[in-house]
């Protein structure tokens, strides 16, 4: 068992996991979607990012790159609702709250790439 | 991306990481700290204030409790997050500065701002590989002929020494192997302004892999290689395309020419030297027997002369593991030692051992025994010159002169290499007339010398041999200055080489043909001038009747008409309007 590969696994998994649990529920509705949710999510988004700094291998730089984009798009989510919340002093409304979840949406999509070119990665090492 | 980048993110990996967790840590939780706004409301920080106010407590800006004063509970959370971002910024600001001093870093850092720096040099350059004393004597001497250099050398403190030296376009140096073909690579061996790569250093093993990488990595690299031991030079010899100096054996060689034809010698090395060195005078070594102290390699490759010479010799050498050879005598350096070396009747003294102190003393002891012995001394250490001076010898072997003269002459002028060779095999008499041309038209400094290409697809070139003029095209018209033909150009031709027959100092009446080439010495100026030949249409026709010839379209067009209408007038005499690009108006006599 090498350390190094659990850490990667966990914190790749743990991104992806953190992430749909802020965007799983409805869309509209902001009940239903907790800011602590997404603010894990970007913590541990960003700490899978620093990982992956430093790999010289192509399959390295495909990793850094999806963690790159959910990192932007959870950031780009963080706006909005910063936007929202404290620059235009508005309560959450179903509009500006589908905004963010969707470009979560965006960030899982990054997320299951990189989940999916793990187990690739494994797969092919098993053998 | 490049190396750099790369080692600065995977030796932050961990410091950053640090810093996102405590940040987290201390965001989330300040957060959700339970509070009270001024009403008495009960109030949560949210992330955003939290961040902010975690923003300028970690850094110690510390702006007070904002948007409200905060609550117990916010205080006490408060407290372990600045302990805890301090603790993480301490840990990822040292883990910052130790990397800045780290070895690898530095030397990562250093090879790609001279990879960036290589890659960046656009005027034509030399790879030197081992900046010892005779890599630095020969950058010095390619950076005053005005090339740029790239010096490689895996010891520090030498290149180092090279970054404090004088020179008019700081050298290019890296602290690296150049056996590695990636650092010749790197040091822009396949540039084109690249012109050869010169191995100098330490071992031979060295320069031979060396040459052998940079004719690999390219193979119309012109690569010159220091070799002394045979092994080497066997396999470089073998391997083909590559220069190789043995300086033991270029100074027997050049002793051996001081011995049979001294003014070849002295040509010789006036012509190679560094520009602006003045003539060497006569040496004149005495006929006699000779005395060597030292019986290296360095005594080997002089007896070996002396040997075929028929000149009688005794060396001294302290080792007696040398005097498996009948006329070595295994002494110290004493005066009994050199009285049974027989100093007292010797002609030449040899002071050749590989200590500078050494030589000085045995130089002093045998002027004491014989004040009339001619002295040939060896300079080992470069800084020692000041000591070597001090004995005033009459010819002294200094390594690292040798061998940055031996590079230049293989460097400078292909041509100049075939002329030595030439007067090799001519003998005294030739030197000693082409010393005097030299001397009477440049004096007692070292002349430029360069070479002249009767290339007929030169724009200048076209014309001058495809027209009919009284006289035919020779080399006086070379030596006119092209903007002043009353003027002569301070130059001199040495040396013509004409498909395959070659012609020493040719007189200046000899006809030129296309494909010509010359070697030419005299001053920089005049070379300048020379080139214009070359390059402007026109100027031959001026140097040779005087008359300057329209360059421009309307101008040439006006000439023609002019001539046309005065050809008219004179009916049928011969008048001739040649034109710069040589399709010129012939009336009156036939075009070759």
């Amino acid at each position: 068992m090498n350390l190094e590969k659990v850490i990667f696994g966990f914190f790749t998994i743990l991104a992806c996991t953190l992430n749909f649990a802020f965007f799983i529920g409805d869309m509209d509705r902001p009940d239903m979607h907790h800011p602590s949710e997404l603010f894990a999510a970007i913590i541990v988004n960003l700490i899978t990012l620093v990982i992956k700094f430093g790999d010289r291998t192509q399959l390295g730089a495909t990793h850094l790159a999806t963690s790159l984009v959910a990192t932007l798009h959870l950031l780009a989510a963080s706006m909005v609702w910063l936007w929202t919340v404290y620059f235009q002093q508005e309560v959450m409304g179903p509009g500006a709250m589908s905004a963010i979840v969707s470009m979560s949406g965006g960030a899982l999509l990054a997320n299951l790439v990189s989940i999916a070119l793990l187990i690739g990665e494994t797969l092919r090492q098993g053998r | 991306m490049n190396d750099v980048l790369y080692i600065i993110l995977r030796r932050l990996r961990i410091p950053l990481i640090t810093l996102i967790v405590v940040y987290a840590i201390s965001v989330g939780g300040l957060a959700v700290m339970p509070g009270t706004d001024p009403h008495g409301n009960p109030w949560q920080l949210g992330f955003f204030h939290a961040f902010y106010v975690m923003s300028y407590t970690a850094t110690t800006i510390g702006f007070g409790e904002l948007p409200y004063p905060f609550s117990d509970a916010q205080r006490a959370w408060l407290i372990l997050s600045i302990y805890l971002s301090v603790i993480g910024w301490t840990y990822a600001l040292g883990s910052i500065f130790a990397m800045t001093t780290d070895p690898t870093f530095r030397s990562t850092v250093a090879r790609s701002i001279f990879r960036w720096r290589a890659r960046g040099l656009t005027d034509p350059f030399f790879i030197i590989c081992g900046c010892g004393q005779s890599g630095a004597a020969l950058a010095r001497a390619l950076d005053r002929m005005g090339y740029r250099v790239v010096l490689l050398d895996p010891r520090e403190d030498r290149a180092a020494r090279i970054a404090v030296g004088e020179f008019i376009m700081p050298p290019v140096v890296l602290v690296a192997d150049a056996r590695n073909p990636e650092v010749l690579a790197d040091a822009g061996i396949q540039k084109t302004e690249c012109r050869g790569v010169i191995a100098l250093a330490g071992p031979d093993s060295a320069n031979q892999t060396i040459s052998i990488g940079a004719k690999v990595l390219r193979t119309d690299m012109l690569v010159i290689a220091r070799v002394k031991g045979s092994v080497e030079y066997g396999n470089l010899s073998a391997f083909g395309g590559v220069h190789i100096i043995n300086p033991f054996k270029v100074l027997a060689t050049n002793i051996a020419l001081d011995i049979a034809a001294p003014e070849v010698l002295r040509l010789e090395e006036w012509l190679s030297g560094a520009p602006g060195s003045p003539c060497p005078s006569r040496v004149n070594v005495p006929k006699g027997p000779w005395v060597l102290v030292g019986y290296g390699r360095f005594g080997e490759s002089i007896t070996e002369v002396l040997d075929e010479a028929r000149v009688e010799w005794q060396a001294i050498d302290p080792s007696g593991a040398v005097a498996r050879e009948a006329r070595v005598l295994a002494a110290d350096n004493s005066e009994s030692a050199l009285r049974a070396g027989g100093i007292t009747r010797a002609a030449v003294l040899v002071a050749g051992t590989d200590n500078d102190t050494v030589n000085l003393g045995v130089t002093t002891l045998a002027r004491r025994l014989n004040p009339d012995i001619f002295v040939v001394i060896r300079q080992n250490d470069a800084a020692d010159r000041v000591l070597i001076d001090a004995a005033h010898a009459n010819m002294r072997f200094v390594q690292s002169d040798l061998i940055a003269r031996e590079c230049l002459q293989i460097l400078k002028t292909p041509l100049l290499g075939d002329f030595i060779h030439q007067v090799r095999g001519g003998g005294s008499t030739q030197a000693s007339r082409a010393i005097e041309l030299i001397m009477s038209t440049v004096g007692n400094a070292s002349p430029r010398n360069w070479e002249f290409r009767c290339d007929t697809l030169q724009p200048g070139m076209f014309g001058a041999f495809f027209q009919t003029y009284e006289e035919p095209l020779q080399i006086r018209h070379l030596l006119v200055d092209p903007t002043d033909r009353d003027r002569s150009l301070i130059a001199a031709a040495l040396f013509l080489v004409r498909r395959g027959q070659k012609l020493m100092l040719p007189p200046p009446d000899t006809e030129l043909k296309p494909g010509d080439r010359i070697l030419f010495i005299g001053r920089d100026h005049a070379r300048a001038r020379q080139m214009r030949f070359l390059l402007e249409p026109g100027v031959f026709h001026y140097v040779r009747t005087g008359a300057q010839t329209p360059l421009g379209w309307l101008f040439r067009n006006l000439e023609k008409l002019r001539a046309a209408k005065e050809g008219q007038a004179a009916s049928g005499t011969a008048t001739r309007v040649p034109t710069a690009d040589g399709h010129g108006a012939d009336t009156g006599r036939t075009a070759r």
